[in-house]
């Protein structure tokens, strides 16, 4: 077996199995089937078709491109807010019909020409939006009626005007350079559209009106009840693609200069298929410029590539309805599994090997054998409080504690039979610490590191980091801020737990056991925040070692303490101080005799020791089996541990019955007492420690004994 | 069928058909109340197991001893009948006083009346695993739970995926025993029917069969591994089921490798297994839902260990029961004697014997 599990070990060192979840997880994603679906036709015609990529087939093509990619584009701002434009060809051929007359007809200046054309088509758009946006009639039968009486409008326009537009040819140069002309080689209409591609891309990605349209089309309800104008926003999208139709109209006029009965006929099909194929869903909401970009060049490669095969026009359009159809089956399963895949292949357990397990047995003579110290502590604040995972006492006996709605709690000194809301952080709390200056510095799950004054205000300390290059999830964000200390010149030092899941799925990077975590080093002087120390196993408790140049961090997952020096000559070292645990440690704060207080929120199990080394296990669990119903570190027990610096255990203190504290996440030593918070629990306990200072606080300790 | 290991293949990737992990919910007849853990108690003793009734005494077993008590006491005391070298597995007795205690290393012999002492041949392969026992009429039906391993040792054989028990019929007054069932997965429960036909509880495939026929089961799909079968007083039957099945046992159940290294590596208590009783030790496997929240372990949170005791109709269909759930401590549940009165279960996991009131309806959930 020894053969297998080094294979095991080897297998999951080098396949980074969880890169498939974090890739998934991207919205980009979306693109890679459209991607390869263009890769494929590009492939596909270019060996059946002789030379289908010559470069004068290219400029042509890139010209039809242009127009082609305008009335995508403007088809899929409408999708986007949840609504469909089949107006869009009939729109088109106005706009050429339009221009020309412009032009030809009444010799208008080309901008002249080009402004009355995209207000006409613009107006079209108007009157859908109004229809469709106002007046709430559904978007399909709208626009194909505008389809109708527009493609009618151009009808009559055509029995009166074609024979004056092929009588006469427009003296303009400029006229003539937007229908052949070419810009640094390219088509002059290609670049228009690339041009416009890109800020409607900005427009979009990354403006407010365009993240208004996003939001409309992904739930309209709610983006009424967040305060977004909807009806404004919707009759926008439609006058948007009108105004686009309009100018891909334009370019169309005075690429051929013709006016036909057939002009744009058959482009509301393209159109739809190239935005649907690219990505864009019909059900609005998802999106971008980018899927019609994709879309747009699949269709024209086909219909190009059919013509060339030798089909009649009818099998384009027969082939591009196929296509159509596939698509949107696709769009549908994909939107329907995207996130069911996701969850199932996200988790990605990997090897790990912990050493073996020290007994705890009450005779055992081990440094951590059982025994009932904890039973009869002092009970704080029962039921009051629920989820104080970090407590801390100031100079004056006050006691804070953090709880699961949001709240820092102060119970008054000395008897902690009052409390207050002290301040409300909306976040739970997970790691406090008091700075020089008497703030408390809060980790704070899901939201950063964050500040409460003496007085109880609020401040956002930091919630980014540098982003560094080689990960695929953005671990610039904090959110999962751990615990905290601060050094002597003010650099708050915390822990990030997992880069990889937020603090309400710990069991989930537990069950992972990958190293997510990291420590984040904040300068308050500068304001800037780095991170300092990467692949930690849940990185939790931070405690600075008495040189004031280390810390001492733990290794929930790996059951073991680091000592980290930040300063001084062995800057950037990480030791080992303590390896082996028999559980797993959530907190480390000083004691009043130089050593350290140590929490054990959960023991480990013999079971779960064997699953660690059996990532393949794990994985399928967590793919076929409930998450209540996975096998988790046993934190319905803990203890609390006294070491020294040199990895010494000193002292343990459990609570065998679990009556009092099933779990126990953090332990403050203050004035003789040592305070014990639990973040499931709904209690405070006050052990009063034997032989302690009563004198001694941390605030002093750290800080001096001066205010 | 050529699809077969295709198939298999397929499934046990996507977790689908053979390789499923789905459970019967405890729902109907089966819906969950705390009748159990509110009932009184009558002894407490440890591991108390397979309580019979000869009409005057109540006898049952507890560790290598018989002991018997008179169930019409305020206070009953137990006295002990006798005492072996092996573990009492499980015990018969008749209305002639005659008792019959099966024991851990396979032997089955007369523990009280005229033929105290005396053993009755060996049945089955060796070493044979005495699970339940029956006096019907002139002659003992034996369950044996598993040719590969002693019945103290259930979990090896449950988490081995065995199914090599039997049910024989031995004469009292001597004579060759008959197989009445072969190929059974654990049995570890007998009843004789109104037509004198057996019914077997088959722990492992979680259903009673009929001695006869085990093709069409008499009741299946149980969400616990059932044990002793009783008969109740006005027609229809006691059931005790002494474990909960879980979708992390079933899940591990089909996880050979990490099962072998398991046997190797953990004590069986640790185990992810059945068990009969669970939270005792830190070093037990815990499950996400039974984290405790706010000092209280919720009801309904997954557990290795549950009471539960069905009450089944003459058909065999369920039409009530009794519970303990996961925040409870009377799990465990191997056997009970219907007095007619009120029901006396033996908590094995629980370390009690309990009676439960037969005039209170099993209701809901508190």
């Amino acid at each position: 077996m020894a053969g297998t599990d080094a294979f095991v070990r080897w297998r999951y060192r080098f396949v980074p199995d969880h890169v498939v979840g974090e890739i998934l997880s991207k919205r980009w994603t979306d693109n890679l089937i459209p991607l390869f679906f263009l890769l494929m036709t590009v492939l596909v015609f270019g060996a059946a078709i002789q030379d289908f990529y010559s470069l004068g087939y290219l400029i042509t093509a890139a010209r039809q491109l242009g127009e082609f990619l305008l009335i995508v584009i403007g088809l899929l701002i409408v999708m986007l807010g949840g609504g469909i434009d089949l107006s869009v060809g009939s729109n088109f051929a106005l706009a050429n019909i339009v221009g020309l007359i412009a032009m030809n007809v009444l010799g208008w200046p080309v901008w002249t020409s080009l402004i009355c054309t995209i207000l006409a088509t613009g107006a079209v758009g108007l009157i859908n939006g109004i229809l469709v946006g106002y007046l709430r009639l559904r978007a399909f039968l709208t626009t194909l009626v505008t389809l109708i009486m527009v493609r009618a409008v151009v009808d009559i326009l055509l029995l009166k005007f074609s024979v004056p537009i092929s009588g006469a040819t427009p003296d303009s140069d400029l006229w003539e350079y937007i229908g052949d002309g070419t810009m640094l080689g390219l088509p002059f209409s290609f670049v228009v559209a690339a041009a416009i591609a890109i800020v409607v891309h900005i427009f979009l990605s990354r403006s407010r009106p365009g993240w208004h349209v996003a939001a409309v089309g992904g739930s309209r309800r709610s983006a009424f009840n967040i305060g977004i104008p909807v009806r404004r926003t919707v009759c926008m999208t439609y006058i948007l693609s009108g105004a686009l139709a309009g100018i891909a109209g334009f370019l169309y006029a005075a690429r051929l200069g013709g006016a036909g009965a057939d002009t744009g006929v058959g482009l509301d099909i393209g159109a739809l298929t190239a935005a649907v194929l690219g990505g864009n869903s019909l059900g609005g909401g998802r999106g971008s410029v980018a899927k019609g970009i994709l879309g747009a060049i699949i269709v024209l490669v086909i219909t190009n590539g059919l013509v060339r095969l030798g089909f009649q026009s009818g099998a384009t359009s027969m082939f591009l309805g196929a296509i159509l159809l596939l698509a949107v089956s696709i769009d549908v399963r994909w939107f329907k599994n995207r996130h069911k895949v996701l969850s199932k292949v996200y988790v990605s357990p990997t090897y790990f090997q912990l050493p073996p397990r020290p007994s705890t047995l009450p005779d055992s003579g081990s440094p951590y054998a059982l025994n009932d110290k904890l039973r009869n502590v002092e009970v704080i604040g029962l039921d009051q409080i629920e989820g104080p995972e970090d407590v801390i006492l100031d100079r004056d006996n006050n006691l804070y504690c953090g709880s699961r709605h949001g709240d820092i709690i102060k119970f008054f000194g000395p008897d902690h039979k009052r409390s207050e809301i002290f301040a409300h952080i909306g976040g739970h709390p997970l790691g406090m610490a008091f700075d020089r200056e008497g703030n408390i510095q809060v980790c704070v799950g899901g939201m950063g590191l964050y500040a409460v004054s003496p007085k109880g205000e609020v401040r956002k300390m930091t919630d980014e980091t540098n982003r560094s290059p080689r990960s695929i999830v953005d671990d610039a964000r904090v959110r999962f801020a751990d615990d905290l200390d601060v050094a002597p010149d003010g650099r708050i030092f915390f822990s990030e737990a997992s880069i990889r899941y937020e603090s309400q799925d710990w069991a989930v990077d537990g069950v992972e056991c990958r190293p997510n975590g990291r420590v984040i080093c904040h300068d308050p002087r500068n304001g800037t925040t780095r991170t300092v120390l990467r692949n930690i196993r849940l990185a939790n408790g931070i405690c600075m070692a008495s040189d004031g140049q280390s810390l001492l961090l733990n290794e929930t997952w790996a059951c073991r303490v680091l000592r980290y020096w930040f300063d001084g000559p062995k800057a950037g070292k990480v030791e080992v101080v303590l390896e082996g645990l028999p559980g797993y440690p959530d907190n480390v704060n000083r004691a009043s005799d130089g050593n350290y207080w140590l929490a054990l929120v959960g023991m480990r199990t013999p079971v779960l020791d064997l699953a660690l080394r059996k990532p393949g296990f794990r994985r399928r669990m967590a793919r076929r089996i409930p998450m209540d119903e996975w096998l988790f570190p046993n934190i319905n027990t803990g203890c609390v541990v006294k070491f020294d610096e040199q990895g010494n255990i000193l002292d343990a203190l459990w609570d065998l019955g679990g009556q009092n504290h099933p779990m126990i996440t953090s332990m403050r030593e203050h004035r003789g007492h040592l305070y014990i918070g639990g973040i499931y629990n709904n209690r405070i306990g006050k052990y009063r420690i034997p032989g302690a200072d009563p004198n001694w606080t941390a605030q002093d300790h750290y800080w001096g004994p001066v205010r | 069928m050529i699809m077969g290991p295709i198939r298999r293949a397929i499934d046990r990737f996507r977790g689908a058909g053979s390789a499923a992990i789905t459970l019967p919910p405890m729902d109907g007849a089966i819906r969950p109340n705390q009748a159990i853990e509110v009932a009184t108690l009558v002894l407490e003793i440890e591991a108390p197991d397979n309580l019979v009734f000869d009409g005057r005494n109540i006898f049952f077993s507890n560790g290598a001893a018989v002991l018997s008590f008179d169930p019409a006491a305020t206070t009953p005391r137990p006295e002990t009948i006798a005492t072996f070298d092996h573990p009492v597995t499980c015990l018969a007795a008749s209305a002639e006083g005659t008792v019959i205690a099966g024991l851990n290393d396979g032997a089955i012999l007369f523990a009280a009346g005229p033929r105290k002492g005396q053993r009755l041949a060996e049945v089955g392969a060796k070493p044979s695993c005495p699970t339940a026992l029956l006096i019907d009429g002139g002659t003992l039906i034996v369950c044996h739970g598993s040719r590969q391993n002693a019945p103290l040792n259930w979990k090896h054989d449950l988490m081995q995926l065995n199914a090599s028990g039997s049910v024989w019929r031995i004469d009292l007054a001597g004579g060759a025993p008959t197989c009445l069932a072969d190929g059974l997965a654990f049995p570890y429960g007998l009843a004789a029917d109104s037509a004198r036909e057996i019914a077997i509880s088959e722990s492992w495939r979680h259903r009673v069969v009929s001695a006869r026929s085990s093709d069409t089961p008499l009741l299946d799909n149980l969400p616990g591994y059932p044990a002793r079968l009783a008969p109740a007083v006005g027609g229809g039957y006691w059931l005790c089921v002494f474990a909960p099945r879980s979708r992390l046992v079933e899940f591990v159940l089909h996880e050979r490798d990490f099962c072998a290294d398991m046997f190797r590596e953990v004590e069986p208590d640790y185990w992810i297994a059945p068990s009969l009783t669970s939270g005792r030790s830190f070093l037990e496997p815990l499950q996400g839902g039974a984290i405790k929240q706010l000092g209280i372990l919720k009801p309904w949170a997954p557990s290795r260990s549950y009471g539960l005791l069905i009450r089944l109709d003459a058909k065999f269909l369920p039409v009530a029961s009794y519970h303990s759930r996961a925040d409870g401590v009377r799990h465990g549940l191997t056997s009970c004697v219907d007095l007619g009165d009120r029901v006396l279960v033996a908590s094995k996991g629980g370390n009690a014997i309990i009676a439960l009131d037969a005039a209170a309806q099993a209701g809901d959930a508190p």
